[in-house]
């Protein structure tokens, strides 16, 4: 049975992109057939993480227009077979895309992929209602970060308004010394606001930027930490118990510890 | 967009407030959407009253059906003769009964940041009321769990209203016609606390839920 991914976070620029690349490599790795679909229409970035940009032809707006079938838009990975993109036009804008188009799409490709990402546009206007409208669940994207968690908390409140009752939780871009010393949320503080099952958490890391930079994404790099944490997510997506990350010293574990009671 | 349409507790009940300098068919509008946008909970059957004397009839009959629609009851009043009442501090007149004003909502969520809770009774909550929320009552709130949100309690002006919660943390407490804020810094209480209007302030003490309230 193939599932329909949502990957939201209300604010902007905590990681939104950057975990569907990651989250649709590790996939991939796996040997799941993957399509990530970018509904952020007028401000794509999805394919150039992921080092595709030069090799689209069509978009998604062209398949929900009915001017070509899905499958000609659809631009393989260059180094995993079994991961598709489904890019979104940079010349129109979100009204370019209903929801209805969008879940009738989505429909057509459950028979083809196991996994569907949803790359989802920031705020919480109409590409955000069109992106959730076909999701079986959420990963919502948040930072150690009073405004990111703040967003996060409303948009949960909106996805629940939509009845997505499945709802995950990814902490993206955690500076473990910062919250040893206090200067950061913690772990605990996020989940008393949020308090949703949260299924990632990856540490702020550089090899992040240039792997961006690269088209290619930082989980395929054995030597990151950040890289790591997103496989774990993808090993959690598949239903495998994998402990969180430990970074570097023991203040920071505990605490972890605590969180989720082991 | 600026917000030209509101809803307010009065002594008198909840009232539609709208701007006079705006037209009819964007108070009408952003009635609708702030109607259909589920930001806000209403209870049905809850009482809205609108300043009748300021819309012709049409305009009137207009927003009771698009009330009633979201299954709440519009009550037209005279809000020049109200405030004409007022001076005159015909403070029996505001004895008037709001209906609803006994009954206790169950609300079985956590209320996220943005979404709003109006009832003309009390509430009670299992769950938490995130960083802006908010929970208007024209009676009591219970939060059975931790309050950061806004909390007004006693609405309608009844200053006898109290709010209680697991963790009092709200960043703003109000009852009837007073406010409190939070202080900058805030630590988290580890024992369930009321507020309440003692002397004309509000006050926040430590407090155990009555046997009949407990879990």
């Amino acid at each position: 049975m193939s599932e329909i991914i949502v990957i939201t976070s209300g604010k902007g620029g905590v990681g939104k992109t950057t975990t569907t690349a990651n989250l649709g490599v590790g996939l991939a790795m796996r040997g799941k057939k993957v399509v990530l679909i970018d509904t952020d229409t007028g401000l794509r970035n999805l394919d150039l993480l992921l080092g595709l940009e030069n090799r689209i032809m069509y978009d998604l707006i062209d398949v929900t227009e009915g001017r070509v079938p899905y499958k000609k838009a659809l631009v393989r990975h260059k180094k995993h077979d079994s991961l598709y993109l489904l890019p979104t036009s940079q010349v129109k804008d979100k009204m370019a895309l209903q929801p209805e188009q969008l879940v009738t799409l989505c429909e057509e490709l459950r028979a083809d992929f196991d996994y569907i990402l949803i790359d989802c546009p920031a705020g919480i206007e109409q590409g955000f209602k069109t992106a959730i409208a076909a999701a079986d669940c959420a990963i919502v994207v948040t930072m150690p970060e009073i405004s990111a968690v703040r967003d996060a908390d409303k948009i949960i409140g909106e996805l629940g308004r939509a009845d997505k009752e499945n709802i995950k939780l990814v902490v993206n871009r955690i500076r473990p010394q910062m919250v040893r010393s206090g200067d950061m949320l913690d772990m605990d503080d996020i989940d008393e606001i949020l308090s949703i099952e949260c299924i990632g958490q990856v540490p702020d890391d550089e090899l992040v930027v240039t792997s961006t930079n690269r088209g290619e994404p930082v989980i395929s790099n054995k030597e990151s930490l950040a890289g790591k944490a997103y496989s774990n997510i993808v090993g959690r997506i598949c239903g495998e118990n994998i402990p969180f990350l430990e970074f570097s010293e023991e203040g920071f574990f505990v605490k972890l510890k605590r969180v989720f009671g082991w | 967009m600026s917000e030209d349409v509101m809803f307010k507790g009065s002594r008198y009940g909840l009232q539609l407030v709208f701007s006079d300098t705006a037209e009819f068919s964007s108070i009408e509008k952003q009635l609708k959407n702030k109607l259909e946008s589920a930001f806000n909970f209403f209870c049905k059957g809850t009482v809205i009253r609108v300043a009748a004397d300021r819309l012709t009839r049409e305009q009137t009959a207009k927003l009771a059906a698009l009330l009633e629609h979201y299954g709440l009851a519009l009550k037209p009043v005279d809000t020049l003769a109200e405030q004409a009442a007022d001076l005159k501090k015909a403070e029996s007149a505001a004895c008037e009964e709001i209906p609803g004003l006994h009954e206790t909502t169950v609300i079985e969520k956590t209320v996220r940041g943005g979404e709003e809770v109006i009832c003309n009774g009390s509430v009670i909550i299992h769950g938490n009321v995130n960083p802006s929320a908010s929970i208007i009552a024209g009676g009591n709130i219970d939060v059975r769990g931790t309050c950061r949100g806004i909390v007004h309690a006693g609405a309608f002006g009844d200053n006898e209203a109290f709010i209680i919660a697991n963790h009092m943390m709200a960043m703003q407490v109000r009852i009837a016609e007073l406010i409190a804020r939070a202080p900058d810094h805030m630590e988290k209480s580890e024992q369930v606390e009321r507020a309440i209007v003692r002397n004309g302030q509000i006050v926040i003490e430590p407090a155990e839920r009555n046997e009949g309230e407990r879990e």
